[in-house]
């Protein structure tokens, strides 16, 4: 992050993908990043997002490509499981990556 | 505190939230219960009531246990699958505890022995030199395995009242053998079976059943 000559290169930061920035979407991802998969229940359990507001970011980080939904019946009722894609995983990587990079670059 | 160190503990967070509903505590209290009937030997004699009465007990404690995570618990915390790294603590737990149960048979197996041959038994005893107090080793004996192979289940499970549960079974067993009176194994296993209660009660209060439509997403 830090140009030649040694100053923070600012211009960096533009690179964070925001998708996976936003902070209910980060904690889905880190969530989502440590187990093998959870249904939509357990999500809203774990991050304290309500349903609208999860769905919404499920929505986005699907059509990113970042989460697999699968949809199945248990017994008579839904159940929608998702996992983090091979892409959403290198994507959440990368984005840790980068942000401690810009964080050891800020001096404290 | 590092990235690294931070998704462990949303990952132990997570793992951890699914003993939340005291279940585990009730069904292990249940089995203590069941298990100090099985082992108490009246003074009329052991008989087949004793073997009915704990089977009951033990398929109570397994049935409320499978209702209760599948109708009770599910449906209001949500279904998860672990990664491979819980994945092999659970292989790896039932390798020790296969082992554990190898053990318990070939101890059973030589009780049988010393049963059918008392000539054969008086000579262990001798040797061992422990007449007198031969009731105490089985039940350090007992407790001991028991206590050891419930310690195992906390460390692989991660599941920091099995330690707790451990200490009380293997008090219970202790007490159980050494006394022979059911009531101090029964107590015990309340005393691991009430805090199962108060955690499955506030587990209801916290996890109430979700709105339909996120049931249907």
């Amino acid at each position: 992050m830090n140009n030649p000559d040694g100053n923070v290169n600012l211009a960096s930061l533009a690179q964070i993908d925001r998708l996976v920035h936003e902070p209910a979407r980060l904690a889905v991802m880190a969530l989502l990043y440590v187990i093998d998969s959870a249904d939509f229940t357990f999500l809203m359990n774990q991050t304290g997002l309500t349903w609208g507001n999860l769905s919404a970011h499920m929505s986005k980080l699907e059509e990113a490509g970042y989460i697999e939904v699968e949809k199945s019946f248990k017994g008579r009722r839904p159940n929608t499981s998702l996992r983090l894609s091979t892409q959403g995983r290198a994507a959440f990587r990368e984005y840790v990556r980068k942000m401690k990079q810009v964080f050891k670059d800020i001096p404290a | 505190m590092s990235t690294q160190l931070n998704l462990k503990e949303i990952e132990r967070k997570a793992y951890r939230s699914t003993y939340q509903d005291g279940l585990w505590d009730i069904y292990y209290g249940l089995i203590v219960v069941g298990m100090s009937i099985f082992i108490y030997h009246p003074a009329e004699g052991y008989s087949a009531m004793n073997i009915i009465l704990s089977l009951l007990i033990i398929s109570l404690a397994y049935g409320l246990f499978w209702a209760g995570k599948k109708y009770i618990t599910l449906p209001r915390m949500g279904q998860v699958h672990f990664g491979e790294i819980r994945k092999q603590k659970k292989r790896t737990l039932a390798i020790i505890m296969g082992i554990f149960v190898l053990i318990l048979i070939v101890l059973v197996g030589l009780t049988t022995l010393g049963w059918m041959n008392p000539q054969a038994s008086s000579d262990v005893k001798g040797a061992l030199a422990v007449h007198n107090s031969e009731l105490l080793v089985v039940a350090l004996i007992g407790s001991l395995i028991l206590g050891t192979s419930m310690i195992v289940v906390a460390y692989y499970s991660d599941f920091p009242r099995g330690y707790y549960i451990a200490l009380m079974m293997a008090m219970a067993v202790f007490l159980m053998i050494y006394l022979n009176k059911p009531i101090y194994p029964i107590l015990i296993g309340g005393m691991i079976i009430l805090p199962g209660v108060v955690l499955f009660i506030r587990f209801l209060k916290m996890y109430p059943l979700p709105r339909e439509e996120a049931v249907r997403e």
